[in-house]
This record gives structure tokens, C-alpha cells and sequence, in this order.
């Protein structure tokens, strides 16, 4: 358990900075822009179409890539732990530990994406603000959570981490679509969750479901492919 | 007692390197380039070697965390743990290693204290490498000290500071491995030397043969009257003559075995209408540098004054 602290103590020092915040309000107010725009050109679509499109389509992938690039320190997962590794820190749970903390930061900047995206196409005074509020706070936490954990998973493959750059091109390409290829990546199942066209025809309880899913399968292939 | 063997070990420039080590000092001669940064990192167990094994007391430190706890390391390249100040990314290396003690004893008692409230980021390598030795001088009691040129930055830690913690350490049964490209730091840190070779392990035994044979390849219009004249010189070795123009002359110094070739052509009035060395194998001038080197070595260490 001390392990996993010390790996979390490590990603919490690696996010350190101005850049990340800074990044992170640059992002919001850019969306609420968006929201804005998308709210004077038709009032009503306007929450699901800045939703769908820039807010999770585009802003929530690209920020958790970062966040788990900045956390790995531009390294292979396995590797990502090494410099507490050396002085006796068990790998697995300090990458555990560094999963985590990408996992709950990105959860976090889903959720702060949702709500300026929200109140940009909603305007303050919104009946429908509250209401579109508590749903998104919960797709938000989920969706930035898994793909943290997908972008950690994906960071085990290539010399430095770089599978990361072909998981976000995948996740673009192929979760866009709605077949079985679309399936084992987040995009389409929070497509689905925001009220778009859903992979495979799957409920919206399902692409919950789906979430969780690749979510765990992240953690396990993370935990299986670093040695202790 | 502890001990580090490696077993047919094989990973980037090393070959097949096998060695053990025991309590006690022991150097490593050579540069980065024949693999002493790779043998390091080997020993403290952030590399799995792509062939071969890397044991400390029968456990393989790279896929044990416990067995790397009992390692302090030194790399060629250190990036000190992201923090605020040094201070503080001290902190969290102890907190990893499990140690109470405080990162301002730690850097005060190598006389680092005025780094304690610098930023880690615009730190030198050296002085990061400085840093680093001096975290792992710190570590109470290791099994394995796997140091690389400790001796590189005594410009900000002091030599004398990092010699006798060295010696105590190795006094109490921990056995440390530094490696050295200077043959002036070898002497300073003494113990058992052996050498890295361009990949290749050279201990203690292997770091003597001179290159003692040359030969000289002489193309002449006459070989058998000159194979002849030359198998009776004194310092020609052996006369090898297999049918053609060309003769195999064997000796001992070029200079001489030139000059006697060229003397004995001229007495007998016959042309060479080529003269030229043999290469000797690569294996062979791999041992002879290793040798020359020893030499140097144990010169420098001869010269050394008593303490």
C-alpha cells in the first residue's frame, strides 16, 4: 500500500507546474466558446452536438494522452516507475499507483470539461442546466477514468510509450464507427452514454458496462506486463 | 556474506560476461562505450538482461523489489525524482527506500547542504550525479554499492568523504562494484580491478598477454634463397614459405624483424618487392591493451603514497 502511495506522491509531482492547469483552463474556455456558438446557431442540439463533438470527441482524449504522457514521464509504463523502483519499490504497485492518480486527474477534467461545455450551450439560467449537469458529472468522471486507463494500457507498447500516439489515432478512426471494430475502444461507448449512435446497438446501461470494462482489462494487462 | 554473479551475461555492448563478486572492493576498467553504464544498471537491477543472469545472493534483483532494496546504485546518467527542490525529492527517494532520516542529514553530512533549496530542474548531470552518490552513500546497510565513476565528481563531493564510506561500507561486508575509465580513480578506489573491453569481460588473470608475435608478410622475386638466409637470423622466429612469392617471417619487435629481413635481402643481393605487417586478430590486441592498461595500473598503484 506504501508502494501505491509513493506512486501516486510520484504522478502528483510529475503534474506539478503551471502548464497543466493552465492547458486545463485554455481547454474550458474554449469550450464554453464552442458551447456558445453551437447554442446561437440552434439552442436546442446545442448541448449534445458540444458535447459529442469537441468536449469528448476531441478535448477529453487529447487532455487524458497528455496527462498520461506527462505521468509515465514520456515512458513505457513498466518503465514509468523506475526511479522509485531502484531504491526497493515494488514496480506493479507504483504503476498501479500512477494509474491511479492519471485515472482521477482526467476523471476530474472530464467532469470541468462537461460543466464549462454545459454552461456555454446551456446559458446560466438554463432549466435543463442542472439536470444535463448530474448526468454529465457522472460520464464525465467515467469516461476521463477509462481513458486514462486506456492511454496507460497503451503506453506499455513501443520503445518509449508509443503506443499512446497510436491509441488515440485508434480511438479516433475506429470508435468512431458503430460495428464490433468500434467496441473495444471508449469513444463509441461514450458516444452512446451522451445520446449518440451506440456500438453494436448496446444499451446505454451497457455502454456503461462496456466502460468498466476496458477499464479493468486496462488495469490487468498494465499489471500483468510489469515485472515487480 | 553477499554475492553478485553474473552468468553469460549478454545485453547491448556486453559479451557474454561471466564474473562473480564478493565482499569488498572491486573496479571495473573502462569506458562507457565498453558497457560499464550497461553493467551497472545491470547489477542494480533496472535492466532485464536480454540474455544471461544477473544474481545477487541467488535472487535476480531486476524482478525483485525486496533484493533492489539492498542496492544503492549510481548511474551514468541520473535524473534526480521530480520535486520542488532537491530537499525534497530527497525526501521521497528515502520514503521509497524506507528510511526516517531526514534529506537535510543526509545531504548535510556529505557536505551538501547548499543544494538542500535548489530547484532539481536547472541542476547540472554532474551535480545531479553528486546528488545521487550522495543518496547512495547514505544507505545504511546495502548488500551492493553498484557505482559508477564515484570518483567523477569529487569536484562537489569530497573524494576523501566518498573513499572512506566506500571502505567502511566494503569493511562491512557489502560488496561494492564501481567502475572507473581513469586509471589515476582505479588507484584511488584500489581492491581487485579487471577490465571491460569493448563489450568483452577481461578479470584480474586475462589482463596481462602482451602482443608478443608479429609477423611480417615479404613478397620477393627469391623466396626460398631469402627463407633460407632468414631461417638462420637470430631474431626472426620462424620463416613460413608456402610455394608462391610470398613469405610468413616471425619475430618478436617490428623494428628488428624489419631490419633484419631487409638486412639479410640486401647480403644476398636479393629484391623485396614488398614488405608489409600482418594485422594481428583482433583478440589479440583486445589483450594487449587490456595488459597495457594493467601495466599502467599497477605502476600508478606502486607510485601511490601510503596512508
Amino acid at each position: 500500500m506504501n508502494d501505491v502511495r509513493l506512486g501516486l506522491s510520484l504522478a502528483r509531482e510529475r503534474l506539478r507546474g503551471t502548464t497543466a492547469p493552465l492547458v486545463l483552463l485554455l481547454s474550458c474556455a474554449t469550450l464554453f466558446a464552442i458551447g456558445v456558438l453551437e447554442r446561437q446557431t440552434d439552442a436546442a442540439s446545442a448541448p449534445d452536438d458540444a458535447l459529442g463533438g469537441a468536449a469528448y470527441g476531441i478535448a477529453l482524449p487529447l487532455l487524458a494522452y497528455l496527462v498520461s504522457e506527462r505521468v509515465c514521464s514520456s515512458e513505457r509504463l513498466q518503465r514509468s516507475a523506475d526511479s522509485l523502483a531502484r531504491y526497493g519499490t515494488d514496480r506493479r504497485a507504483a504503476m498501479l499507483g500512477l494509474l491511479l492518480a492519471s485515472a482521477s486527474c482526467t476523471a476530474v477534467v472530464g467532469v470541468l470539461l462537461s460543466v464549462a461545455t454545459l454552461l456555454g450551450a446551456h446559458g446560466l439560467h438554463s432549466k435543463a442546466l442542472g439536470a444535463d449537469l448530474r448526468t454529465c458529472v457522472g460520464i464525465g468522471l467515467i469516461a476521463g477514468a477509462v481513458y486514462a486507463l486506456y492511454f496507460g494500457a497503451a503506453s506499455l507498447l513501443g520503445k518509449r510509450g508509443g503506443g499512446r500516439k497510436w491509441a488515440l489515432i485508434i480511438d479516433f478512426v475506429l470508435g468512431a464507427g458503430s460495428s464490433a471494430l468500434a467496441a473495444p475502444w471508449p469513444r463509441g461507448h461514450v458516444r452512446n452514454l451522451l445520446g449518440g449512435e451506440p456500438v453494436l446497438a448496446l444499451s446505454q446501461a451497457s455502454a456503461w458496462l462496456a466502460l468498466a470494462l476496458i477499464g479493468v482489462a486496462c488495469v490487468i494487462s498494465s499489471l500483468l506486463k510489469t515485472p515487480e | 556474506m553477499s554475492e553478485l554473479r553474473f552468468e553469460a551475461l549478454n545485453h547491448v555492448e556486453l559479451v557474454n560476461v561471466d564474473a562473480t563478486f564478493s565482499a569488498g572492493m572491486h573496479v571495473v576498467l573502462g569506458s562507457e562505450r565498453d558497457g560499464t553504464g550497461t553493467l551497472i544498471a545491470l547489477a542494480a537491477g533496472m535492466l532485464d538482461p536480454a540474455r544471461g543472469r544477473v544474481l545477487l545472493d541467488g535472487i535476480a534483483p531486476c524482478s525483485d523489489a525486496r533484493s533492489r532494496g539492498r542496492i544503492a546504485s549510481l548511474f551514468a546518467t541520473e535524473t534526480l525524482l521530480p520535486a520542488p527542490d532537491v530537499a525534497r525529492s530527497l525526501a521521497l527517494s528515502l520514503r521509497a527506500r524506507g528510511d526516517a532520516r531526514s534529506a537535510l542529514s543526509i545531504l548535510d553530512n556529505a557536505g551538501l547542504t547548499r543544494f538542500a533549496k535548489q530547484r532539481v530542474s536547472p541542476l547540472t548531470a554532474r551535480e545531479a550525479r553528486a546528488i545521487a552518490l550522495c543518496v547512495a552513500l547514505s544507505q545504511t546497510e546495502p548488500a551492493l554499492l553498484a557505482l559508477h565513476e564515484p570518483l567523477s565528481v569529487t569536484d562537489i563531493l569530497q573524494e576523501e568523504f566518498v573513499l572512506r564510506t566506500l571502505s567502511e561500507r566494503g569493511a562491512a561486508g557489502a560488496i561494492v562494484l564501481c567502475t572507473a575509465s581513469r586509471l589515476q580513480d582505479a588507484t584511488r578506489l584500489g581492491g581487485n580491478t579487471s577490465a571491460l573491453e569493448r563489450g568483452s569481460w577481461l578479470g584480474p588473470g586475462q589482463a596481462r598477454p602482451p602482443l608478443s608475435n608479429i609477423t611480417l608478410r615479404v613478397h620477393t622475386t627469391e623466396p626460398r634463397r631469402l627463407a633460407a638466409r632468414l631461417s638462420e637470423a637470430p631474431d626472426i622466429s620462424g620463416v613460413e614459405w608456402a610455394g608462391g612469392q610470398e613469405l610468413l617471417v616471425h619475430g618478436r619487435e617490428l623494428d628488428s624483424l624489419a631490419h633484419s629481413v631487409v638486412a639479410n635481402a640486401r647480403a644476398e643481393a636479393i629484391r623485396i618487392t614488398a614488405l608489409k605487417q600482418d594485422a594481428p586478430p583482433l583478440e589479440a590486441l583486445a589483450a594487449a591493451r587490456a595488459g597495457l592498461a594493467q601495466a599502467y595500473y599497477e605502476r600508478a598503484r606502486g607510485e601511490r603514497p601510503q596512508q
